[in-house]
């Protein structure tokens, strides 16, 4: 099946049920995968009625399947080394959902942050450590939840690479056998956002605050939305389909304003190797092109984002601004931490807020959250623990 | 390889086309270089350009051209200046991926040990060496205010009382200081084998001989447990 397309970013002379009529074709890699599955050269970890999909729709019109059950966590080396919230608002509520889900320590990096930043990889390497984990995932019976966007971007490429090039089969299967695994690819690149934006109407009914009075910005990570594009969520009832529906959606489910400022479609300024070793990039990025327009522009409470290395970079980056004259400050978190902040999530013990910069508290105070009191809890609970008690975890772990 | 007296290398024609037919041979490469209008909507999206001497449009210009000093120019610290946010190569009309072949000019650059390689990427070392060694890239550790100091007093918040800290985070993977998360040993023998099998581990060799001991040195340690 060939969908013939115009205008992949949906700016001009697009139709609201985003298909499009004329220039290039863009194979869907989904016939060739399970073409590739007949033939025994692969297999395909399937999203069955275990794991209770729910369909959305994709730039082209397309269907994807979101597996909402039987996951398994792929977790980000940024998130949760930097912002720890993330991956724990994301379990919290599948705790609430009763999800089956399996968080452990088998696992590695998916790597591309590494190579985006620095090319010490390849294209073997990168695939082969995707097929890895995601061959874990499959002899476990689950379904991979990629939380990254980053591990996203190139695993919906590594997938691609990996059904159009025989070469690359080969080369990975072979190292695969070496590692005692085999070659698999799941039937969809799921990121965590999706399953957030799929599940926002059961979210939704978990809030407590009413955040009629609450301004939110989007930022896309660009990972999710302009790599492999094809692949990510559009809805023709948000942005009228012009623009990747995720973090947006659970945002408006949930009654806040979205706002829309001029820069959308900007990066955040992390660069993969910039943020670490040239970040004056970073920084002015940051202020000039996201910070100073969503404040100015669409006078935000609060910044919305779907990735690791976009929170970091738009949290961290705003202090030094004040210091060339950027009075413009906006808290940032991932959609499903301010999805837990408004579901009655504790602000330190679960969205653990308390290790981003940019301060937060006036969010909350907005909101109506106490975040005091939250406050004397954890610090309580920290001494709790400093005495050798056990800490309270979301799930047992052997 | 030579330099001049500016530092700027010194190379033949023949080495210059090498290198061009080494990104050439690429499998990505036919699928990232296509047709280009020279309309430069890639460009004029590009977040780099707004900061750099960088243009996505130049990039697919000088592969086009089929001139190899052309695609020589940009193996210094031009490619570097790449996001890899693939703005570009989603706004393409013609489907074009400069940042793809940006990225595939990097991988020949560290591959090959090029000095601007090793210059733009030894600030990047200690990240080099978390990731390799032990399957992380970014560590609560990391986060330090003599290493961030721009990024405000607060970054002191996290290393004070670091271990207390991640244990009070109800994830139990999460509950260390020295990795995003407490990776099996298992898993990093596994990534291990996949990156001397790829090269991976040949390219830093290359690119930083001194980290790829230290490297090595680890994976020794955590083969022999």
């Amino acid at each position: 099946m060939t969908i013939e397309i115009r205008n992949r970013l949906g700016l001009a002379d697009v139709k609201s049920d985003f298909r499009h009529i004329a220039g290039r074709k863009i194979e869907n890699i989904h016939n060739e995968l399970l073409e590739l599955e007949a033939k025994g050269e692969i297999k395909v970890i399937h999203i069955t009625d275990e794991h209770k999909p729910i369909e959305a729709e994709t730039l082209f019109g397309w269907k994807k399947k979101i597996p909402t059950t039987k996951l398994w966590h792929h977790k980000s080396c940024g998130q949760c080394g930097n912002i720890p919230g993330y991956p724990v608002s994301l379990l919290w509520f599948m705790n609430k959902f009763g999800t089956e889900y399996v968080d452990e320590r088998n696992q590695t990096s998916c790597t591309a942050w590494n190579y985006h930043g620095s090319a010490t990889s390849n294209p073997v390497g990168l695939a082969a450590v995707a097929v890895r984990n995601w061959h874990r995932s499959y002899e476990l019976g689950l379904f991979p939840l990629i939380h990254c966007a980053t591990s996203f971007g190139d695993y919906k490429e590594m997938r691609n690479l990996l059904i159009e090039n025989k070469e690359l089969r080969d080369e990975v299967r072979r190292i695969m056998h070496k590692i005692g695994r085999e070659l698999v690819i799941p039937e969809e690149i799921v990121h965590y956002s999706e399953w957030v934006h799929v599940m926002r109407f059961e979210i939704a009914k978990l809030r407590k605050y009413d955040l009629s009075n609450i301004i939110t910005t989007v930022h896309p990570a660009c990972h999710c939305y302009k790599m492999i594009p094809e692949d990510c969520i559009y809805d023709k009832d948000i942005y009228a389909g012009k623009r990747t529906a995720v973090s947006t959606g659970v945002a408006l489910a949930l009654g806040a304003q979205v706002a829309d400022y001029s820069t959308w479609y900007d990066c955040c300024g992390f660069g993969f190797r910039h943020i670490l070793t040239e970040r004056e990039a970073s920084r002015s990025f940051v202020m000039d092109r996201k910070i100073r327009p969503m404040v100015r522009e669409a006078n935000s409470d609060v910044c919305i984002t779907q990735d690791t290395g976009c929170t970091t970079t738009l949290d961290k980056n705003q202090w030094i601004g004040k210091a060339m004259g950027y009075t413009e400050q906006v808290p940032v978190m991932a959609d499903v931490m301010f999805a837990a902040l408004v579901c009655g999530a504790d602000v330190y013990k679960i969205v653990q807020l308390q290790w981003h910069t940019t301060d937060w508290r006036p969010l909350c105070e907005k909101i109506g959250i106490d975040w005091k009191k939250s406050e004397e809890e954890y610090n309580a609970y920290l001494e709790k623990l400093r005495a050798g008690e056990k800490p309270e975890n979301l799930y047992e772990y052997a | 390889m030579e330099y001049d007296e500016n530092g700027v290398s010194i190379v033949s024609n023949d080495f210059k086309k090498e290198i061009f037919e080494e990104a050439k041979k690429d499998f990505r490469y036919e699928e990232y270089v296509r047709g280009c209008l020279n309309c430069g909507v890639c460009t004029g999206g590009c977040p780099p350009h707004r900061f750099f001497d960088f243009s996505p449009r130049m990039v697919l210009q000088n592969c086009k051209s089929n001139d190899p000093a052309l695609v020589w120019g940009m193996m210094d610290e031009y490619i570097w200046a790449c996001f890899q946010c693939f703005t570009c190569a989603m706004i393409c009309p013609f489907l074009n991926n400069p940042g793809g072949v940006i990225a595939i000019l990097r991988e020949i650059s560290v591959r090959r040990g090029f000095e601007s390689a090793k210059k733009v990427l030894k600030p990047y070392s200690r990240v080099l060496l978390k990731l390799t060694a032990y399957g992380n890239q970014l560590s609560p550790d990391m986060i330090q205010p003599d290493f961030f100091p721009d990024w405000g007093p607060h970054i002191g918040y996290a290393s004070q009382d670091l271990p207390l800290k991640r244990k009070a985070i109800p994830m139990p993977t999460l509950q260390v200081t020295n990795l995003a998360w407490d990776v099996a040993p298992e898993a990093m023998k596994e990534l291990y084998t996949i990156f001397e099998e790829a090269g991976v581990f040949k390219i830093i060799e290359v690119v930083d001989p001194s980290l790829y001991e230290i490297i090595q040195d680890i994976v020794d340690d955590v083969r022999s447990e």
